[in-house]
């Protein structure tokens, strides 16, 4: 955290942020103590002055010092301004909060009444309070306050509102954790952030609003002054001696920028953790020709600031084939499939030895229709693939419509083929539906469907099945495998499951801390699997067969994580055939006469001996 | 440790005329000492009739009973549940022995020998009471949760999907530790999963549930061996045979 803060101190935001806001708070303190003398010494012979060098900003209709009372005038001001947005800070917090506390059908009447004020503008409602309060600093106080709560009881509310729905509440209050206890231990400290940024910038609003209230007459009353007071008695004059209404206006918009610029500046302490690098330039190499196989990933790396999840990734493709990539989280397997289809984030470095496709070569250029036509991708999670503003059958005319310079009702007719190509019931019916009124596997289906749009060679799909039932996934899964055998179509198929992978797949590839341990047929893997970690994640999932007498298989520690690897062999700390050699050298993927690829220096081992 | 019987249970979210029945009608009793193990598909009402026992969700009919007696449905209960995604059932700001001290009694004598003893349990050095849930792994949360599900010695505890958001490579450590605890501790557990290995795995008893119904339940071996229902066959049939091409069976059926 305070190096956070350190960080954003030195931005230029940061910086002046600070600077203007200590430098008004110590003037606040400072200004009653060292000038009221010279702000309430009236002069008569130098009434209504302008500027001149004795009195900067000239003198008022009673001969005092406008500069002066403008410096004064900064700790009423501010301190009205605070105090307006604490009192709508509390109240809002209260209003916010009592859906928790009070019941639900309590909480709904609040919830309403909030709405209903949230509706009023600010200031509409401020100088409604003004009135009913009536004229004088402390009415203005209440009356801003209570026009700042309806939005930050709304906030509030939001806020607490998806908090209270995070499991660790359900699971306080299954303990008979108390609903205050649970307000403050839990749900407050995780929702501070955006209230406190927020009450930062309400306190400038409040500031300006309060300015604008004391300037209309209906706020701070002589002889008491503050900015708004000085600006009104100033503007009568504005034309003779300017300096007068400027000097008060002046301050006014520094101390709101001051506020605004601190909440600025705290919302990028307290906010969202991004990484502030900046983006590594993608290199682009000379293409190459390339004649053999479809796809060719040759020595494939992908490097973010300080880590590289994907440490030389080979393999080759040919039309037909079903490649399957296993692995963890953390393992390097969707980003090698992002970088296949040149997907990966601007912030990310993607360098390969070769990385064609079709004869092209992927890292020169963009190759957008190349792309667009013959590679298809399917994600994970259908619900965020699809927008859900449009049509299902509009989103699939689109690619066409990008890509193939089809016409509107030509790329509609396509995508209605396509859905009936990917087994929906109904296509013209469904095209014209939105994507909520899909099932998870019937958008999925689409998605498969919106890959067809073109003439694909490859379909990568990434965990196309993890959000799917059991039963569900069979049918999407099947369908893949139609699609690969009546187009020749290839698949690239990304799965921590590998059951899925050896269900679809003819080759399996086993990825561990962004390189490939082993490459072997999908029907080897079970019975000639060489690699301890590819033993040890077949023996650790349970199958319909597996000894329930017995405690399952582990591997122990936890999957490499990618920015602090050990040197040697990875996957050396979990396995237990490790020895000095495996923790000293890394050993490169060597493949045997039959093309199984396996990278261990203990994998001559024969299975047998080591269970 | 006790039994937990859910008695024509209903669940119902909306208004009377357009809502959802998320729970229809449910009858199932958790034996004393014994895991069952739920099975279903998202959205057929599983983690709606997990939530309900703890009185998470509003019962719209039925009773969930503790021994014969009507589960409380606020204030400390007797059953306690595991969540699925131990990222979210964490507070962040709060250290993993804080977490688990809250769900201590208030009668505790020494709370932090009680926690250390719970991180024991879970396989955890007591030095992990002092760390925040964002330095651990998954599998080290879910140890966390089932530490803070344990404190205070629940008669039942419900365990929703516990393994599906953690690495494969993680989900046998724990599916090994819900199963070494049942049986040192004779804990009642409700296993609630869609995957039919993993349930098959930790279940004596086999309950599937289709559409916010219980379509079949039984001993585990019986269920798998024979099954009655076509949706329990449906499930085997997915997780048995392998895929491929020209599956027409499969052609123009509603998901």
């Amino acid at each position: 955290m305070a190096r956070r803060w350190a960080g954003v101190l030195r931005s230029p935001l940061g910086a002046s942020a600070a600077v203007l806001v200590a430098a008004i708070l110590v003037l606040a303190v400072l200004a009653p103590l060292l000038w009221t003398d010279a702000a309430t010494a009236t002069d008569t012979a130098r009434i209504s002055q302008g500027a001149s060098a004795e009195h900067w900003a000239g003198t008022d209709s009673l001969g005092r010092d406008i500069f002066a009372r403008v410096l004064v005038a900064t700790s009423l001001s501010v301190r009205l301004a605070l105090a307006a947005t604490a009192i709508g800070v509390v109240v809002g917090l209260l209003l916010g909060t009592a859906p928790l506390l009070v019941g639900r059908r309590a909480g709904r009447l609040v919830t309403a009444v909030v709405n209903i004020a949230v509706a009023f503008p600010g200031l509409l409602l401020a100088l409604f309070f003004a009135v009913i309060f009536g004229v004088g600093a402390t009415g203005a106080l209440f009356a801003l306050g209570l026009a700042i709560a309806p939005a930050f009881a709304r906030l509030t509310q939001t806020t607490t509102a998806r908090v209270a729905g995070l499991d660790y509440v359900a699971a306080a209050r299954i303990a008979g954790v108390g609903r205050f206890r649970v307000l403050f231990r839990h749900v407050l400290p995780n929702v501070a952030e955006p209230l406190v940024v927020n009450a930062t910038v309400a306190a400038g609003s409040a500031l300006l609003a309060f300015a604008g209230l004391s300037f209309l007459g209906l706020g701070v009353q002589p002889p008491d002054y503050d900015w708004g007071r000085l600006l009104g008695e100033g503007l009568g004059a504005i034309y003779l001696h300017p300096a007068a209404a400027l000097a008060p206006g002046v301050a006014v918009v520094l101390a709101g920028l001051a506020f605004n610029l601190f909440g600025e500046a705290l919302a990028k302490v307290l906010g969202e953790r991004r990484p502030l690098e900046r983006p590594v330039r993608r290199t682009a190499a000379e293409p190459a020709p390339d004649d053999s196989a479809m796809l060719v990933v040759e020595d494939l790396r992908v490097a973010f600031p300080g880590v590289e999840p994907v440490r030389g990734v080979g393999f080759a493709m040919d039309r037909g084939d079903a490649v399957g990539i296993v692995g963890e989280s953390g393992s390097g397997k969707s980003l090698t499939a992002l970088a296949v289809s040149r997907l990966v984030d601007e912030s990310g470095e993607v360098r390969a030895e070769r990385l064609s496709f079709l004869g092209a070569d992927l890292r020169a250029g963009p190759h957008r229709r190349l792309l667009g036509t013959s590679l298809a991708m399917v994600f994970q999670d259908p619900m965020t693939s699809f927008n859900p503003t449009m049509r299902i059958g509009r989103q699939l005319a689109e690619v066409a419509c990008e890509h193939q310079g089809l016409g509107r009702a030509a790329a509609l007719d396509r995508a209605v083929d396509r859905l009936d190509a990917v087994r929906i019931p109904e296509p013209a019916r469904r095209a014209a539906q939105y994507p909520h009124e899909f099932s998870g596997g019937m958008r999925q289906r689409a998605m498969i469907g919106m890959g067809l749009m073109g003439s694909p060679a490859l379909i990568v799909a990434d965990e196309p099945t993890t959000a799917l039932d059991v039963t569900v996934q069979r049918r999407v899964l099947s369908l893949l495998a139609d699609i690969r055998a009546a187009d020749d179509v290839a698949l690239l198929l990304i799965s921590h499951d590998v059951t899925v992978v050896e269900q679809v797949c003819d080759r399996v590839l086993v990825m561990y801390a962004g390189r490939i341990v082993e490459d072997l047929p999908s029907a080897e893997l079970r019975s000639r699997a060489r690699h301890p970690y590819t033993r040890a994640l077949l023996a650790a999932v349970p199958d319909m067969t597996t000894d329930r007498s017995l405690p399952l298989a582990v591997i122990p520690g936890r999957p490499a994580d990618p920015a602090h690897l050990p040197t040697g062999c990875a996957f050396a700390p979990r396995c237990p055939l490790a020895d000095e050699r495996c923790t000293a050298t890394e050993p490169d993927l060597v493949a045997d006469d039959a093309g199984r690829r396996v990278a261990c220096w203990h994998a001559d081992i024969p299975v047998e001996v080591r269970a | 440790m006790r039994e937990l019987r859910f008695d024509d249970v209903t669940v119902h979210f909306g208004s009377r005329r357009r809502g959802v029945t998320a729970v229809d009608g449910v009858d199932l009793t958790v034996p004393a000492g014994t895991v069952v193990g739920l099975v279903g598909e998202s959205g057929s009402g599983k983690s709606t009739l997990a939530r309900a026992a703890v009185g998470l969700a509003p019962l719209s009919g039925g009773r969930i009973l503790l021994d014969g007696e009507p589960v409380p449905r606020r204030g400390r209960r007797p059953l306690r549940m595991v969540f699925q995604d131990p990222y979210s059932s964490l507070n962040p700001r709060m250290t993993t022995g804080a977490s688990i001290a809250e769900a201590l009694p208030r009668r505790t004598a020494d709370r932090r020998a009680e926690v250390a003893r719970l991180l024991d349990l879970v396989g955890l050095a007591a030095e992990q009471a002092g760390r925040y849930p964002g330095e651990l792994s998954g599998g080290q949360r879910q140890r966390i949760a089932l530490a803070r599900a344990l404190a205070g010695e629940p008669e039942v505890i419900i365990a929703d999907e516990i393994t599906s958001a953690l690495d494969v490579s993680i989900q046998g450590t724990v599916l090994n530790l819900v199963r070494d605890l049942q049986r040192r501790m004779g804990l009642t557990i409700l296993f609630i999963s869609h995957d039919l290995a993993v349930v098959r795995y930790v279940s004596d008893v086999l309950a599937v549930m289709y559409r916010g119904r219980i379509v079949e339940s039984g001993p585990a071996e019986q269920v798998l061996a024979d099954p009655q229902d076509p949706y329990t066959r449906d499930l085997l049939d997915a997780v048995a045979a392998p895929v491929h091409s020209g599956h027409q069976a499969d052609r123009g059926r509603n998901p």
